[in-house]
């Protein structure tokens, strides 16, 4: 039985980040990155791609805050070869979509990924993930000491 | 005030450079990884597991063979535990969770509040009605904001997307 905790919540719901420039970082989601965007409210962007979850872009006045690369979203692509070409995307249109860091590409544990970081400071992981990934980790428990 | 612009929502990935099947994850670090896991599970309600030392993966619960949300997808959380936070996180980078009524958020604050130092928290916001959702925020003992929040039916997400976009996408 699951001991009782203090909040009971129905989804983990959504992460946010901020963009100053709303077309514009629009246009990276929907035409670089491939996600979902809808524009509920002027001062924010609503981020899916699949399931009930969402990422919050608010627009926010001036430079956003600098993100490291540990507080990062992650976009799952269905094998080694998307994350390459990808790869390959990042570098060719860099300049178009206002990218400002692109990582090399690295493999670990069968798991091909690379980071960069856009035109508002948040850095994005792209990787051969499924859901099976995390199915197989909850699955398994706690790593054995 | 102006008519909302109804348009659609068009999936982006058809044409896109890079094609996803899913926003699956995101990242975070701790100094504290114990730490974490105890607010994760305790306080927020959270499944969390550590598939290998300094990595903590959250999920909502449900998710496990033969419970009521077995089978469908889910977003993930990794947690990372580092020496020093790098990059403190401030309000408007945060994580949420959906709660099921307007009381719930109330009842979550006053049992956050009364337990704020035991869980190492930092401040603790009112709940308040901000866009047609109530809610309030907490910051962790690492910089990382959470926020607790009730939306009505037609305000989730999944809601807001049938409607498409309420404002024109290109207006700055």
């Amino acid at each position: 039985m699951t001991p009782a905790s203090l909040v009971n919540p129905d989804l983990l719901s959504h992460g946010t980040l901020e963009c100053s420039d709303t077309p514009a970082t629009r246009r990276f989601l929907t035409e670089f990155l491939g996600i979902d965007v809808i524009r509920p409210l002027p001062e924010a962007q609503y981020l899916s791609k699949g399931g009930p979850w969402t990422v919050v872009c608010v627009r926010v006045d001036g430079e956003q805050k600098e993100q490291g690369p540990q507080n990062r979203f992650k976009l799952a692509v269905a094998s080694a070869a998307e994350v390459d070409a990808a790869h390959a995307a990042a570098l060719a249109h860099k300049d178009a979509y206002g990218i400002r860091r692109i990582e090399n590409v690295e493999e670990k544990g069968g798991i091909r990924a690379f980071r960069l970081q856009d035109m508002n400071n948040v850095w994005w992981e792209i990787a051969n993930l499924t859901q099976k990934h995390y199915d197989d980790a909850f699955a398994r428990g706690d790593y054995k000491q | 005030m102006s008519a909302p612009v109804m348009t659609e929502t068009k999936p982006a990935a058809a044409g896109s450079h890079v094609k996803p099947t899913a926003l699956i994850s995101g990242t975070f670090v701790t100094r504290d990884l114990k730490r974490t896991r105890r607010m994760c599970e305790a306080l927020l309600g959270l499944e969390c597991v550590e598939p290998e030392q300094g990595v903590l993966l959250i999920r909502e619960r449900g998710h496990k063979p033969g419970e009521k949300l077995a089978g469908q997808p889910y977003w993930v959380l990794e947690a990372r535990e580092v020496a020093e936070v790098a990059v403190p996180q401030e309000m408007l980078n945060h994580w949420g969770v959906f709660v099921a009524s307007q009381a719930a958020v109330d009842e979550a604050f006053e049992k956050i509040t009364a337990q704020q130092k035991e869980f190492g928290l930092g401040r603790v916001q009112k709940p308040r009605f901000r866009y047609g959702s109530y809610a309030f925020y907490f910051v962790d003992g690492d910089s990382n904001w959470w926020e607790i929040e009730y939306r009505t039916p037609e305000l989730l997400y999944t809601s807001l997307r049938q409607k498409g976009d309420q404002v024109d996408p290109n207006a700055p």
